[in-house]
């Protein structure tokens, strides 16, 4: 069976998060959360401009477009920092995909405020997730 | 209650928010573009994590450990994307890699010795399917 190219581009991006988990657990240990967002930044704009460089460094400058892009930035920062806390506080096994499961926040907020439609395979989803979070949280 | 809940919970929230934003982001912007302005917004709110993060004391060996975490996390994004510019679709791509944190239980029952009741082994299945499946969009946008 041949897979597609797209599929081991997935696949790497799936062991490149994957492997991001265990090295957040491991920094936990001996580097505060502010630390690991500091330095966490400073290692994810190399592979950013390399990005931007293969689109020719082009930017769009959309007004709302970047309002919604830097408060994308900016919370997410917030979430690294809840992230780093949990992680130094709780196994890697359970935070990790308990964290995993912000779609189900994702898909709320859209169907609420950008009035999308759920599918059934995402209703299952919302079930599933919160009986995962109500094992997690007993 | 378990002391990592609620930053647990937090984060959740706070990415789910995200994903709304990377919604209404990528509708006005392409994802290069985006994601340049999703890092002005990580690199915005650096100045309020200085204080207090002890960086100065820091061994070379955590904060290698540090910025290899950032770039191995920015590489998953280039992929990502390197998968939708090789035809991937969104509906099948990003429920796969939604699958991340499979990797990061055997790799934390490998190299950290963690260990999971049963129970807890059941609630990491049911989260697994469940952030495959709440990523999935059966159309467009």
């Amino acid at each position: 069976m041949i897979f597609p190219r797209w599929f081991w581009f997935a696949l790497l991006s799936l062991v490149c998060w994957g492997v991001w988990g265990l090295l957040v657990k491991i920094g936990t240990g001996g580097l505060t959360p502010q630390a690991l967002q500091i330095l966490f930044v400073a290692g994810m704009i190399p592979p950013v401009l390399a990005a931007w460089w293969q689109n020719g460094f082009a930017v769009q400058k959309d007004a709302r477009g970047i309002l919604y892009g830097v408060l994308n930035g900016l919370l997410a920062s917030f979430g690294m920092l809840a992230f780093y806390a949990a992680m130094a506080r709780g196994k890697a096994s359970i935070i990790g995909p308990l964290t995993a499961l912000f779609p189900l926040f994702t898909v709320l907020g859209a169907v609420w405020f950008l009035k999308e439609k759920l599918n059934r395979v995402q209703a299952c989803g919302i079930v599933l997730a919160l009986a995962a979070a109500l094992i997690f949280a007993r | 209650m378990a002391d990592w809940l609620i930053p647990a919970f937090l984060a959740t929230l706070l990415w789910g928010i995200v994903g709304v934003l990377q919604k209404l982001g990528s509708n006005r912007l392409n994802a290069s573009s985006l994601l340049v302005w999703v890092t002005a917004g990580y690199v915005v709110a650096l100045p309020s994590f200085c204080w207090g993060s002890q960086l100065s004391s820091l061994g070379a060996r955590s904060l290698l450990l540090g910025i290899v975490a950032g770039t191995v996390n920015g590489l998953g994004t280039w992929f990502l994307f390197a998968a939708f510019e090789h035809g991937a679709k969104a509906s099948v791509a990003v429920p796969l890699t939604a699958l991340y944190p499979l990797l990061t239980v055997a790799l934390a029952y490998l190299f950290l010795a963690e260990r999971l009741e049963s129970l807890e082994w059941i609630g990491v299945f049911l989260a697994l399917c469940a952030g495959a499946m709440l990523s999935y969009e059966s159309s467009p946008g």
